[in-house]
């Protein structure tokens, strides 16, 4: 990867190219300073180490770079599990020493801004890398002031923990469940489709009343929505009433439950019709769009996110750029990671199909599973298989689905047996990403 | 005759010639696999090891899932997304995994 | 008939507007909205739904069987001064539910 280095002097504006040495370049395991094509990967998360560990696996001529400002990558899912109280921090967080190993060049910056006609990308800390190729995959961001007063400064009052970040966020609200009075009310605001991960916030009630159950055991959880429906929906209710009683209230939209203002100081959700509601503790998902760097380079569209050629992933806003998780139109494909993980293979092969010869995989087919804990010993899941049509994605009919229901006298094995393929996953997806 | 060169996820090799009419690629269709199966169908945890699978054992049990007359909490929903020829070369690529 | 569903009306207004100003109206109203038609009755259902700014009816609409349970309408008025809002649900059996809200428009 030839690359501008901030001691030569090189900057946004100077714009000439200096070819480093092997010597300068030099990073452990990267195999050779000027290799056939360079491949970029811009986000460290789900997409963009899977996409970069299987370059590196399957192109070894191919020189790949990562770029991702978190020096070691916090998973979003399982961060409902340190609310449960049953992982710590560093049991969802991951190095990016496997990848080092494997021959990626990581950069710990943040991409500041993509020039797809020149094909490079400028770095926040000065730096400009040149690219044959672009694997995008910086997941979303939040629309701060959608829910009014909700901007970045009240999410250190109102957690969002929506995503893994340095763990402060998830870290913040778990401190706030185990400060919460007795008693007291856990408020959280969910928001409308399309969002990152749909069954993420329903997990999240559970773990919550999991640990209140032990803990604070007459405290309460509303949980305002912004929809009328949600992944899962019967299942996570079953267990909700099984296992926590009438500690959960869940209000949909149509009963009031949008809400569109919040006040930190006063600690108040306030529905779209005016309801005011006292919250001890309030988490708030706000609506979410792509990140800024997908979006200031012109790759989304009105709705905010990035429309994809369902076979390649390349954006339809400019060449040589393949946009996947969740930043992407992917619908009816989730926003997950398991999503950003299977389909980042495939973006790869057509990513890398011109440079290598080798044919991009011309048949794909994406891949989800969706694991939720609603308990202890009682996992749910979703799963779906999508192939692309002509202009999106189609799920596979007659196949995927989520559990089976029933009680748990009926259903305690399944429930067990899918809590404990839920921690597999997680360890054989983490593995797939960084190992 | 093309030869297409994929590694799977381990230092394996699995080297197939494919012809030119489409054929379903099964080190690709196994990487969705690894997400639960582990690396290279090495299993993880809870969920099964898949190397060395015999092929017909595979495509017998495969069919089983699909047709819910195997106990299971998830394969049988996901064996329905996959066709006959998928399936034919997931066996051909586990069944070849040592 | 026994135990006639009340429902209750709400809406969302901005507090003020200049005279001109496209504004946002939401509604929602909960009301069970039973057909009757493919499942059990008795049929319950709202028959219209009218909006009055300053006096004048600025969006009606009359319930289809296909309407969904808890209806909620979004419209958008070029607001007119003084601002005050009626809202009329009309129910099938002749019932009104009314509520009332106004903008400062100026």
């Amino acid at each position: 990867m030839t690359r501008q280095t901030r001691t030569t002097l090189t900057r946004r504006g100077f714009g000439t190219l200096i070819a480093a040495s092997a010597a300068t370049l030099a990073t452990p395991g990267l195999l050779r300073a000027n290799t056939n094509g360079r491949l970029l990967v811009v986000g460290g998360g789900f997409g963009g180490a899977s996409a970069a560990r299987f370059a590196r696996i399957n192109y070894p001529d191919v020189s790949v770079t990562l770029v991702e400002p978190q020096t070691s990558f916090v998973t979003c899912p399982y961060g409902n599990l340190i609310l449960g109280g049953r992982k710590q921090l560093s049991d969802i967080t991951h190095s990016y020493d496997g990848l080092r190993a494997r021959g990626v060049q990581v950069i710990h910056d943040r991409a500041q801004e993509i020039d797809a006609e020149g094909h490079r990308v400028t770095l926040a800390g000065g730096d400009v890398l040149d690219y044959d190729k672009l694997i995008l995959s910086p997941g979303i961001a939040l629309r701060w002031n959608a829910i009014e007063g909700y901007d970045e400064a009240a999410s250190e009052v109102f957690p969002h923990a929506w995503w893994g970040g340095d763990g402060s966020q998830i870290t913040t609200l778990r401190a706030q469940l185990e400060a919460l009075p007795e008693g007291g009310v856990v408020g959280m605001a969910i928001p409308d489709n399309p969002f990152r991960c749909p069954p993420g916030p329903y997990e999240r009630i559970s773990m919550i009343a999991h640990h209140l159950k032990q803990a604070n055991p007459t405290a309460k959880i509303l949980a305002f929505d912004s929809k009328d429906g949600f992944a899962k929906q019967g299942l996570f209710q079953d267990a909700w009433e099984e296992l926590y009683g009438d500690m959960i209230e869940w209000i949909p939209a149509s009963q009031d439950g949008r809400i569109m203002r919040v006040d930190t100081e006063n600690k108040l959700f306030v529905s779209e019709f005016g309801e005011e509601h006292h919250v001890d503790l309030g988490n708030v998902i706000p609506p979410q769009y792509a990140a800024g760097i997908a979006r200031d380079a012109g790759l989304a569209n009105d709705s905010g996110w990035v429309p994809v050629n369902p076979r390649s992933f390349e954006a339809e806003a400019a060449r040589d750029i393949h946009v996947i998780g969740d930043a992407n139109v992917g619908a009816p494909m989730p926003k997950s990671g398991y999503i950003a993980n299977s389909t980042a293979k495939t973006a790869v092969t057509a990513a890398l199909a011109e440079i290598s010869g080798r044919p991009a995989w011309d048949d794909p087919v994406y891949f989800n599973t969706c694991y939720s804990h609603a308990g202890e010993d009682y996992g749910i899941s979703v799963a779906a298989i999508f192939r692309p049509t002509d202009d999106g994605f189609e799920a596979t009919p007659d196949s995927g689905g989520v559990s089976p229901s029933g009680p748990l006298s009926e259903m305690s094995r399944n429930r067990r047996l899918e809590a404990r393929y839920a921690d597999a996953w997680y360890a054989s997806i983490t593995d797939d990403m960084f190992s | 005759m093309r030869t297409r060169l994929l590694l799977p996820t381990t230092l394996a090799l699995a080297m197939a010639a494919w012809p030119a009419v489409a054929q379903p690629d099964g080190p690709m269709l196994a990487e969705a696999c690894a997400g639960c199966h582990g690396q290279a169908g090495a299993g993880q945890g809870a969920i099964s090891d898949l190397r060395g699978y015999d092929r017909d054992a595979f495509l017998l049990v495969w069919a089983e899932f699909a047709a819910d007359e195997r106990p299971a909490t998830i394969m049988n929903r996901i064996a329905r997304g996959y066709t006959e020829a998928d399936v034919e070369a997931l066996a051909d690529f586990f069944s070849s995994l040592e | 008939m026994s135990d006639l569903h009340q429902s209750t009306p709400r809406v969302r207004l901005p507090r003020s507007a200049s005279a001109g100003d496209t504004i946002e109206v939401r509604t929602l109203i909960d009301h069970p909205m039973v057909t009757a038609v493919s499942g059990p009755g008795p049929r319950d259902m709202l028959a219209r739904f009218e909006a009055t700014m300053n006096g004048e009816t600025v969006i009606a609409y009359d319930f289809a069987n296909g309407a969904a349970a808890n209806p909620t309408f979004t419209f958008h008025v070029r607001a007119a001064a003084p601002g005050d809002f009626t809202f009329t649900w009309t129910h099938e059996d002749g019932r009104r539910f009314t509520t009332e809200g106004s903008v400062r428009v100026t």
